[in-house]
């Protein structure tokens, strides 16, 4: 009995200044350091509508440092939402006919993949950093399904590049006053719709320092949403709809041009 | 003027896509057909993906061949009972046509059989209307005596039906047969078909050719009809707003092309159909066989 009690009062000792609530001194919390980073999007919101041929992704902030080589470097990455891909392999058919052959499966390809800096990457951050934090085009991760081979990898972020999805550094971060710095991000017309991860980071000395991230959301408007909603959630309303549409249309058109 | 398409997801010209309506609607006025097979390799080469080019394209037709169907009609040049049986035969060809059509869409295929297909059957139609057409035109004043039609192995088929509009009394296979193989490539190839339903009647099922254009037209609207409502539930693949702005221009180019078709003589449209016939199939066939600009392709996974 007694040799459970003694621990137990040593330990109440222990606690009993803190339980009383008479220490006046709380440990005064290390003042808040100015963030070293802040980013904004000028939009959180782009609209495809009818009128849409592509767009671009504007992401500005400050630096708690001169931007430069000695001070602190930005570097802008926006990610897409991920779409499952099939890349095909021409082949000859009896040397005659180019016909799609092998294919490999990607499941969840990022739809867009755009990074800036006000460096290029290399000179920005040593490649295990990049690895590790997954920046730039050489580390989207792609999980290969079906055929085998590094030629649909390569050849998957050939096509994505040519078609504008995917961009690599195609214009460095502007600086102005210093501190102030503003990416722009190309978004081509066929961009797919959803949500958009942007993420800034802040390098010093080759290393991350800070990093924020925002999201933007692409959608599909008015119009132009509205078809497509009907066609997917409709489609036999809207299969009907095209019908008649069309032989009104062509019904009309006959009259209004008729000649003679 | 840039105007994105709801359902092909990508942004193009549209005074381009009204040019185009206009240009095939002249040309499919000037020679009395459809223009469906000239207008889904157009779309193809301007970059529409096939399927949305081959449901659109449906979609169009049928919009371009109403008017037509109705002026035929009131001039009483429709046969309503062959026009029904061909388009019995129409409806399960398209219906089959597009469950190929998705079926070739999961394999990666489309894209290379919406090209064979209109190689091997613009090639044979466009060598056919060439030969024939030149034919008539050298044989030009030494007219033969023509029998109203021939009588050969077609005619002794069992299920016979008395075709009034028609004076034909044939069995209803071939009819049915005729439908069903034109169905088919119309779900397949986004066209209306009139191009080789026109032939068949006249050639096949010896039909007068007071009522081939408007009992083909009959045939086209409704097998289209049905082409657009499957594309559009099961390939989700019908672009309305593509379809309008090409009717839009079409119906326009039709009625002028319309009109100065009724200046050429009947040979010379049809020699001058068939080379542009051959020019579509011969640019298709070019695409099939020179090397492809990139080894490798990418699509969406289905």
């Amino acid at each position: 009995m007694i040799r459970v009690a003694l621990p137990l009062l040593a330990l109440l000792g222990l606690l009993l200044p803190g339980a009383a609530g008479a220490q006046p001194a709380r440990p005064v919390p290390p003042p808040v350091a100015p963030p070293s980073l802040a980013a904004e999007l000028s939009q959180s919101r782009i609209e495809v509508t009818t009128a849409f041929t592509g767009a671009e992704i504007l992401v500005f902030g400050a630096t708690e440092r001169l931007i430069g080589e000695e001070g602190d470097e930005v570097l802008v990455q926006a990610i897409g939402p991920i779409q499952p891909l099939v890349v095909r392999q021409k082949t000859q058919l009896a040397g005659l006919i180019w016909v799609n052959g092998a294919s490999a499966r990607f499941n969840r390809v990022p739809g867009y993949w755009a990074v800036a800096g006000t460096r290029p990457l290399v000179d920005l951050l040593p490649l295990p950093d990049r690895q590790a934090h997954r920046i730039g085009l050489g580390q989207i991760p792609l999980v290969q399904l079906g055929n085998q081979g590094a030629d649909f990898r390569g050849a998957l972020a050939e096509l994505k590049q040519g078609a504008g999805h995917w961009v690599s550094e195609a214009q460095p971060i502007g600086v102005s006053g210093g501190r102030l710095f503003h990416a722009r991000l190309p978004l081509p017309a066929t961009t797919p719709t959803g949500e958009y991860l942007v993420q800034v980071f802040l390098i010093r000395d080759r290393r991350i320092l800070a990093r924020q991230e925002l999201t933007l959301v692409v959608e599909r408007s008015g119009f132009t949403a509205w078809i497509a909603q009907v066609a997917e959630d409709a489609a036999v309303l809207y299969g009907i709809a095209c019908i008649l549409l069309a032989a009104l249309a062509g019904w009309l058109g006959s009259v209004v041009f008729r000649r003679g | 003027m840039q105007v994105y398409l709801p359902i092909a997801e990508m942004s193009v010209d549209a005074l381009l896509l009204l040019g185009i309506g206009f240009g095939v609607g002249w040309l499919s006025g000037l020679f009395g057909v459809g223009g469906g097979f000239l207008l889904t390799p157009l779309l193809i080469l301007i970059g529409i993906p096939a399927p949305v080019a081959v449901g659109s394209g449906a979609n169009q037709t049928l919009g371009a061949s109403v008017s037509g169907l109705i002026a035929q009609w009131r001039r009483g040049n429709v046969d309503p009972r062959m026009g029904t049986v061909l388009l019995l035969g129409g409806l399960a060809g398209s219906g089959a046509g597009v469950q190929i059509f998705a079926l070739l869409r999961s394999a990666g295929q489309v894209d290379l059989a919406v090209s064979l297909f209109y190689v091997v059957i613009l090639g044979t139609v466009g060598v056919l209307m060439m030969r024939e057409s030149l034919t008539a035109i050298f044989r030009r004043g030494r007219a033969r005596p023509r029998r109203l039609h021939e009588h050969f192995w077609i005619h002794g088929l069992p299920l016979k039906l008395r075709f009034r509009k028609s004076r034909l009394y044939i069995s209803v296979i071939p009819p049915l047969l005729v439908g069903f193989g034109v169905g088919l490539l119309s779900a397949v190839m986004g066209v209306g078909g009139g191009f080789m339903l026109v032939p068949a009647m006249i050639y096949l099922l010896g039909m007068p050719t007071s009522v081939v254009i408007g009992t083909s037209l009959f045939q086209v609207v409704f097998v289209t009809a049905n082409v657009t409502f499957l594309q559009a539930v099961q390939v989700g693949s019908v672009d309305i707003v593509l379809t309008l702005l090409l009717l839009a221009g079409g119906v326009a180019g039709a009625q002028f092309g319309a009109a100065l078709g009724t200046r050429l003589r009947g040979e010379e449209t049809r020699a001058l159909l068939g080379l542009l016939v051959l020019a579509v199939a011969g640019s298709l066939l070019w695409d099939l066989l020179r090397p492809p600009p990139s080894p490798f392709v990418m699509g969406p996974a289905l």
